[in-house]
């Protein structure tokens, strides 16, 4: 476990891989998983004006 | 699979569809090799330990374009072509695209100047459409009632700065039910559709339309399947939207995303993905 660089709540890995992004469940900021072992995580990088499908 | 094959994924970020594919290549034995959109560099000379197919997830059209380019510089096949990327990431090249293969698309007039998009709004008549040419989720597109609202939108896209938000896609408004329809296309099969619904105009899942599995008609999954190979064939959703006038063809999307798919129709579709992107590996 590690915690949300924004609200500080505790947060969990569940199986997650590097890369992936989720919301902290606290706060609801967008969370990207930094490292696996140990578990570390970023706020996940903003949306650019190309992004899309 | 046991024979060194490699499939490579280049990815901005890790969402459940990228989870799903990677689950999926490891249900299948396969290696998968990772790149990292803002990581990567590429050199001139040919790396060694290359994959035999990359799978292009990045979620930014702007790298999708070079990175596609440069792993076709190696010899590696991509999913999809750069050509389709390049092609299907921009509505403006997607739609002259589509019209030139004779699949139905609504109204359209495209106008480099923000004077020149105004008589191009008066041409298509008012409620109509403007839509950036590069990028989605239904950001900064606008649907225009007024010649004053126009005005003051195409000012502030152009105080935008970039030269690409001087560059106006102006689309007719087209009347249809609250509903339109989303195709995935693999190779040249429609893997899965689904309806999605919304009281706003905008019917993307990102923007909380309501998705609902649907069984398409011989006449759409063909009009589907003509879309995609308009713009060169590969894994596209095409979208589409029932008109007064016959089924319209709206957007091709060359990075398409399918969580709500999945969700709404039960289709494997990451297996699809991956076992598609496989063959064009071994081509």
């Amino acid at each position: 476990m590690t915690q949300c660089p924004e609200c500080e709540a505790i947060v969990e890995s569940h199986d997650m891989v590097l890369g992936e992004v989720f919301p902290c469940p606290d706060c609801g900021t967008e969370l990207e998983v930094l490292g696996t072992d140990p578990f570390a995580v970023q706020p996940a990088p903003k949306e650019a004006e190309d992004w899309g499908e | 699979m046991s024979d060194g094959f490699r499939l490579g994924i280049f990815v901005t970020i890790i969402r459940p569809e990228e989870k799903g594919i990677l689950a999926a290549a490891d249900a299948r034995g396969i290696p998968v090799q990772r790149y990292d959109d803002g990581a990567v560099t590429f050199g001139l000379e040919r790396p060694e330990a290359l994959p035999d197919v990359l799978l292009n997830r990045s979620v930014s059209h702007t790298r999708s374009v070079y990175a596609t380019r440069c792993f076709a510089h190696y010899g590696v096949p991509t999913v999809n072509a750069p050509e389709v990327v390049e092609l299907a990431g921009d509505k403006i090249l997607a739609t002259l695209r589509l019209a030139e293969r004779g699949v139905p698309v609504p109204r359209t007039e495209i106008a480099l100047d923000a004077e020149a998009a105004m008589t191009a709004l008066d041409r298509i008549g008012y409620p109509a459409v403007l839509k950036p040419a590069v990028g989605s989720w239904g950001r900064l597109m606008a649907k225009v009632d007024t010649p004053e609202a126009a005005q003051q939108i195409l000012e502030h896209k152009v105080a935008l700065g970039a030269p690409i938000h001087s560059v106006f896609y102006v689309q007719e408004y087209v009347t249809k039910p609250d509903r339109d329809l989303r195709a995935f296309v693999v190779g040249s099969e429609v893997v899965a559709a689904m309806y999605r619904r919304s009281t706003e105009w905008r019917t993307n899942a990102a923007r909380g339309a309501v998705t609902e599995a649907a069984a398409l008609s011989p006449e759409l999954d063909e009009l589907a399947r003509r879309a995609a190979e308009a713009v060169g064939g590969g894994v596209l959703a095409v979208d589409m939207l029932e008109s007064p006038r016959g089924p319209l063809v709206l957007e091709v999307n060359p990075t398409p995303e399918f969580k709500a798919l999945t969700g709404a129709t039960g289709a494997d579709i990451a297996g699809r993905i991956v076992d598609y992107a496989v063959q064009v590996g071994r081509r």
